[in-house]
């Protein structure tokens, strides 16, 4: 199924960040959205998880049959959206294993049944999350450790990935997935995400960087440059290595003119 | 045959006594109890005194059934401190009184002077317990317990003691638990109080480190309705240490306050504090802390940390740290406080991920403990106070 951004506006407190997004991701593509600091991208891709900071003043959000923006942040995840975090936060006192246990469970569960019956049986899950960590190159120890807590930049990321492998969404958002990283934890991430895009291959991935450098690494189909609050300007993966060569300045040109 | 207590506000001075105690300890008994009528009530704005009200509390002339929550440790000597003052009488002579002062406040002199529960546990010199002792601590007849423990671990020895209080009746309990540690000693010290919720708990607690000794209090917090502990870990000796965490649940109708006090007197004492509360529904906590870094101590490294969780918009949470330094040769003294509802920022990934608001609030708060109730050393007992504070929450 679609992702489909229609007129999209959105606040920090009385600041608008969002000016009317237009973005449609299909099932099974890599969709690219670049653009400068500022641009509003991570504020897109918070606002359609959900985050009680930002505000929708308007436009819709559909996937599945349903405006998400109508749903509570557990229901869109339900439906298969995942945002794999920028900066996820730590949670002390909550380990890995019992987190990522606790949202296996979350998404097997089904009203009116005992959450009993549908959990993951425990044999199965330690199976399942040891062969994903092991393809992460994460050390077995993790899953005991507090989810976050003193973990490194690459560690935290390749944590997000490894929830998103176990989670299996349909709709995947990775918002700056690449910062923070250095080379050989940028190889391993996308590694991760290539793999899970082999085994669903109608998985979509809208990957919000600001660099082209991931985009080696996860090669996208569709790239869209996002400015002041709107997207500006779509086109396939050549657009990306145009902006890396050129820069942002171009495109800021010829979309908002020479003033300044 | 029924017959009717005696208020402990009409006692004499003979109606404390206990028939066959040494004279020493009489004498203790009547000096405190002269203490107990003649001082001012305790100035502390955050407890409610009528909650402990001398005219209220019975007076019950014998122990209760004591009991323990588990064996006794090989080499270990556990009795009751009513035995133990006859069996091993220079030793509770020697230190009764030593760490709690019947003077500390009224309530520390009515323990001292009417006390009739309680125990002595004592491990000889470089004596390492095996497995940890459980002293457990319910209600007798009459609705009052005056219970007062004495530990004392000599040279080199080490334990691990778990004291609860636990069970419904009452509802007063005025209790005092007297710590000392010798050279070298290591105390594992966790103290529960998950009393039934009607009962009103009034406790002193005092644990005295000598040098290179080593205390890990972790205190559990969540029964009564009204709670006053006033605790002092006092370091002493050169090199003493004290690691001490503590978890709070205050959930309607209860007022729980804790006013812990750090004591560095010896040399290069080190102490690590970390409190933590979660307040719900009408609850209210108060956590009135206290660093003390006296005159004569050099090299103090001290930290204290308290964290108060808000689950409900009624619910309340007082704290006032404060540190006193009164000398120039401190090598680190630090202090962080947090109070506030759960962080919309870990609800919101913990929903991304697909879990319910109510579970996520659940796993942090459980999360927020975690460090605390990782401590618990008995596997049982730390399964069950989990699972009365997730009932809770």
């Amino acid at each position: 199924m679609e992702l489909v951004i229609k007129d999209l506006h959105a606040n920090i407190g009385d600041k608008e960040i969002l000016k009317g997004v237009n973005l449609t991701v299909t099932p099974g593509t890599i969709h690219a959205i670049m653009g400068p600091n500022g641009s509003g991208k991570s504020t897109l891709s918070n606002t359609i998880m959900g985050h009680p900071s930002y505000t929708v003043t308007g436009g819709e959000v559909w996937y599945k049959g349903q405006n998400v923006l109508e749903l509570p942040v557990d229901e869109r995840a339900k439906l298969g959206l995942f945002l794999a975090f920028q900066y996820p936060v730590s949670i002390p006192g909550v380990t890995v294993a019992n987190f990522l246990r606790a949202a296996v469970n979350a998404h097997r569960a089904v009203a009116g049944k005992d959450p009993r019956e549908t959990a993951i049986p425990m044999a199965q899950y330690r199976k399942e999350i040891r062969e994903k960590m092991a393809a992460l190159g994460v050390d077995d120890g993790f899953a005991r450790r507090y989810l976050n807590d003193g973990f490194s930049g690459g560690e935290k990321k390749r944590v997000e990935i490894l929830q998103m492998s176990m989670l299996k969404p349909s709709m995947a958002i990775m918002d700056e997935t690449d910062s923070g990283l250095d080379i050989d934890a940028l190889k391993v991430v996308s590694q991760g995400v290539n793999t899970l895009l082999t085994q669903n291959p109608e998985m979509g991935v809208l990957v919000i960087t600001h660099y082209q450098r991931l985009l080696n690494y996860i090669k996208p189909n569709r790239v869209s440059v996002m400015m002041e609050g709107r997207i500006v300007r779509e086109g396939g993966p050549e657009l990306a290595l145009e902006l890396e060569e050129r820069g942002y300045d171009f495109i800021r040109e010829e979309v908002f003119g020479n003033a300044n | 045959m029924l017959t009717k207590l005696p208020v402990i506000a009409a006692l004499t001075a003979q109606d404390i006594l206990v028939e066959g105690e040494p004279t020493w300890l009489q004498q203790w008994r009547q000096a405190a109890w002269q203490h107990v009528n003649e001082s001012a009530p305790p100035l502390w704005r955050r407890t409610d005194l009528t909650a402990y009200a001398l005219a209220d509390m019975e007076f019950t002339p014998t122990a209760s059934e004591s009991q323990r929550g588990s064996a006794v440790p090989d080499g270990v000597v556990v009795m009751p401190l009513s035995q133990a003052v006859h069996a091993h009488g220079d030793l509770v002579k020697a230190h009764l009184g030593s760490a709690v002062a019947f003077n500390a406040s009224k309530y520390a002199a009515l323990n001292a002077a009417t006390w009739r529960d309680g125990w002595f546990v004592y491990v000889p010199k470089n004596h390492e317990a095996s497995v940890p002792l459980h002293l457990l601590q319910g209600f007798g007849s009459g609705n009052t317990l005056v219970a007062r423990n004495l530990v004392v671990l000599e040279r080199g020895a080490q334990l691990s003691l778990i004291e609860q209080y636990a069970g419904d009746g009452g509802p007063f309990a005025v209790v005092a638990s007297e710590l000392i540690l010798g050279d070298g000693a290591t105390l594992q010290y966790t103290s529960m109080q998950t009393w039934g919720a009607t009962v009103h708990h009034m406790g002193h607690q005092v644990a005295k480190v000598g040098n290179d000794a080593t205390i890990v209090w972790t205190a559990v917090n969540t029964g009564a309705a009204h709670q006053h502990i006033d605790a002092e870990t006092y370091l002493g000796g050169n090199g003493s240490r004290v690691n001490w965490t503590a978890a709070t649940v205050a959930g309607d109708g209860q007022r729980l306050l804790t006013a812990p006090w750090l004591r560095h007197v010896g040399r290069a004492t080190e102490a690590h504090m970390d409190f933590k509360t979660v307040v719900k529904g009408s609850g209210y906590a108060t956590f009135d802390g206290m660093i003390k870094i006296e005159g004569g101590s050099a090299d103090t490294i001290t930290r204290l940390e308290e964290h108060a969780l808000h689950l409900s918009p009624q619910a309340r949470s007082d704290s006032i740290p404060g540190l006193k330094i009164d000398t120039n040769n401190v090598q680190k003294a630090g202090h962080a406080s947090t109070s506030g509802e759960v962080d919309d920022e870990q609800l919101f990934y913990m929903q991304a991920r697909g879990i319910p608001k109510s579970d996520a609030v659940h796993m942090i708060v459980m999360g927020f403990f975690e460090s605390v109730l990782d401590r618990i050393p008995l596997d049982t007992l730390r399964e069950q106070v989990t699972a009365d504070i997730a009932a809770r929450i």
